[in-house]
C-alpha cells in the first residue's frame, strides 16, 4: 500500500514531498509557485477593501457596528473573534453576516443577501478587524450557544446523501493527511478554518466564506447542500471554530486556499 | 408656563424610554433559512445485508469494463475515456415541476480512496486493491460475496467505515454492484 504520510495537510509541507508529486497531488509545481506569489499579494485583499468601503458608507463602519453589538470599540476585535454568538436582540446564535443584515434593517435599509458577493466582502472585512486575535468562541457562554455546538457536532457526524458520507468521513482525526484522489485531507482545526475563511480560493478565482466552503464539500460528496445562514450551517461553523480554538489558532483574513 | 415645559420634558423622556423599551423587533430582521427538513430527507437507511444475485456474471468482459469505468470516474460529466457498452453518461430525472432533466450519471470514484492497476492519482484512504485476485480471492481470504457486500454496504463488515455506501443509498443498482465486483476480482493486465 502506498501510504503517504503527511503530518499536516498543509500546502507548505507538500512542497517538500518528493513522492511523484506531479501525479499524486492536485497542486502542480507551477500552481505552487503561484500560491507562494499570492501569499505575498492575496487577490482577496481587494474584496476586503471593497467590503470595508460598502460597510463604512452604508452602515457607518466599526463605530456603529460596535454600538449595535453593545461592545466598546476597543473590545470589538476580540468580540468578533468569538463568532458565531448568541445575540439577545436577534434571538438566535448568528453569524456576522446576519448581524450586518439586522443592522441594515434597523436603520431602514434593505438587507444584503447572505449569499451575495457584496455580503461575502463585507463579512470578510468585518472579520479582518479581528486579525491576530486568538479564536475565542465560548460554547459554554449560554444555553443557546451550547445547543448550537451540539447541533453542529451532530450535523458534522451525520452521514447522508447519495454516498452515505458525513463531514467526519473525510475530516476525522484518524484520516487526516491521507489522500483522497489527489487531495490531502485537511485537519479542519489545524488549518484553522474558523480563522482563515473568508479566503481567496484559487481554483474558483473568488472570495469564499466558510459556509460557502462547506457547501462545496457537500456538493462534491453528494450531500444535499443546505443554505447559508441556516441553524445547521451556523452550528457547523461553531463546531469547526472549537477545533481551531483547541489549537490556539488566530484570525488571519483573508486566507489563501488552493 | 413652567409646568407646561416640565410636562413636555417629561413626556419626551417618557416617549424616548418607551421607544427604546419597544425598540424595533430584530428577531426576524435577518435571513435564517430552514435546513432541518432538508437534512432529514437526506438521511439514509441503516446498514443492510445483501446477497450477491445469481445473475452476477463476474467473468463478463462488458461487466468488468463498466466496473473499471465507474471505479475510475466520479460522474458522467467529468468522465474520461471510452464509455463501455451498457453504461450511460447522463440519466433523465423528473423534477418536482414534472419536467424531465438530464443529470450526469454518478459513478463510484473508488479511485479517490483505492489504488488499483493502472490508476492515476489514486487516494489512500482505503487499502490498495492492486493484485486483489491473487492476494485475496485465490487464497480464499475473501470471496466475491464479501466484495459484493463491501461495495453494496461496507457498514456490515465495519460499522465505522470511511467507505461510501453504494447500494443501500440507491445510488447504484444490483447490476452495477456486480460490475464493480467483477472488476475488483478480475485479473488486470494494466500497468
Ligand atoms: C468525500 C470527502 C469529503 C467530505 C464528505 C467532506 N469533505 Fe471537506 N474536504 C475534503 C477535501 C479532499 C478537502 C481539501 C480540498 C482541497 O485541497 O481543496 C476538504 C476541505 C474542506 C475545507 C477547507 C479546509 C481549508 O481551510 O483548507 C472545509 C472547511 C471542509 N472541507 C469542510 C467540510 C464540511 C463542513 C463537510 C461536511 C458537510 C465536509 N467538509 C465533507 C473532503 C471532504
Ligand atoms: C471514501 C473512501 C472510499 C471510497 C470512495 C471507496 N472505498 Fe472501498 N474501502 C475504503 C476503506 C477505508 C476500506 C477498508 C475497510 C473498511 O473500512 O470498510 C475499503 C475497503 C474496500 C474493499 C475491501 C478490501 C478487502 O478485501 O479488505 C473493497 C473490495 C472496496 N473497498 C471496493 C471499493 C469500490 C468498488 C468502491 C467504489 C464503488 C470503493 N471501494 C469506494 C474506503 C473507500
Amino acid at each position: 500500500m502506498k501510504k503517504v504520510l503527511l503530518s499536516l495537510a498543509f500546502l507548505g509541507t507538500m512542497a517538500m514531498l518528493q513522492l511523484n508529486a506531479g501525479e499524486q497531488f492536485a497542486m502542480s509545481d507551477a500552481d505552487r509557485a503561484m500560491y507562494e506569489e499570492m501569499l505575498e499579494n492575496n487577490p482577496a485583499d481587494i474584496f476586503v477593501e471593497e467590503g470595508g468601503e460598502i460597510f463604512e458608507e452604508a452602515l457607518g463602519g466599526e463605530e456603529a457596528f460596535a454600538k449595535f453589538l453593545e461592545v466598546s470599540e476597543k473590545d470589538l476585535p476580540k468580540y468578533i473573534a468569538g463568532f458565531p454568538r448568541y445575540i439577545k436582540k436577534l434571538g438566535n446564535v448568528v453569524g456576522i453576516d446576519q448581524v450586518i443584515q439586522a443592522m441594515q434593517v434597523s436603520i431602514g435599509k434593505e438587507k444584503t443577501k447572505l449569499k451575495s458577493g457584496k455580503m461575502f466582502s463585507m463579512l470578510a472585512y468585518v472579520k479582518s478587524l479581528a486579525n491576530d486575535e486568538l479564536i475565542n468562541i465560548d460554547v459554554e457562554a449560554d444555553e443557546h450557544i451550547k445547543a448550537s455546538y451540539t447541533l453542529g457536532k451532530t450535523t458534522y457526524m451525520t452521514a447522508r446523501g447519495g454516498r452515505g458520507l458525513a463531514c467526519n468521513s473525510c475530516h476525522s482525526a484518524d484520516i487526516v493527511g491521507k489522500v483522497l484522489r489527489t487531495q490531502p485531507l485537511p485537519d479542519l482545526g489545524e488549518v484553522a478554518v474558523a480563522g482563515t475563511w473568508p479566503a481567496y480560493r484559487m481554483t474558483k478565482s473568488s472570495l469564499r466564506t466558510p459556509q460557502r466552503r462547506f457547501q462545496g464539500c457537500m456538493k462534491n460528496a453528494l450531500l444535499k447542500v443546505i443554505p447559508i445562514g441556516s441553524k445547521e450551517m451556523i452550528a457547523l461553523e461553531v463546531y469547526v471554530a472549537t477545533l481551531a480554538k483547541a489549537k490556539n489558532k488566530k484570525i488571519a483574513i483573508p486566507g489563501l486556499k488552493r | 408656563m413652567r409646568t407646561k415645559i416640565k410636562c413636555l420634558a417629561l413626556a419626551t423622556l417618557f416617549l424616548s424610554t418607551s421607544a427604546s423599551l419597544y425598540a424595533m423587533d430584530l428577531t426576524k430582521a435577518y435571513d435564517m433559512p430552514e435546513a432541518t427538513k432538508l437534512i432529514k430527507k437526506d438521511l439514509f437507511p441503516a446498514a443492510k445485508k445483501f446477497t450477491m444475485p445469481k445473475s452476477c456474471n463476474l467473468t463478463d468482459a462488458n461487466a468488468i469494463a463498466r466496473g473499471d469505468f465507474m471505479f475510475n470516474n466520479l460522474n458522467g460529466k467529468k468522465a474520461k475515456g471510452k464509455l463501455p457498452a451498457g453504461l450511460a453518461k447522463f440519466v433523465e430525472k423528473t423534477g418536482k415541476d414534472g419536467k424531465v432533466k438530464k443529470k450526469p450519471k454518478q459513478y463510484g470514484n473508488c479511485i479517490a480512496c483505492h489504488d488499483i492497476e493502472g490508476s492515476k492519482g489514486a487516494g489512500n484512504i482505503g487499502p490498495s486493491l492492486v493484485g486483489y485476485k491473487a492476494m485475496f480471492i485465490d487464497t480464499k481470504a475473501r470471496d466475491a460475496q464479501f466484495v459484493y457486500q463491501k461495495i453494496a454496504d461496507p457498514r456490515i463488515d465495519n460499522a465505522n467505515t470511511h467507505m461510501t455506501v453504494n447500494l443501500t443509498t440507491g445510488l447504484f443498482n444490483e447490476q452495477e454492484i456486480c460490475d464493480y465486483t467483477a472488476y475488483v476480482v478480475s485479473v488486470k493486465n494494466k500497468k
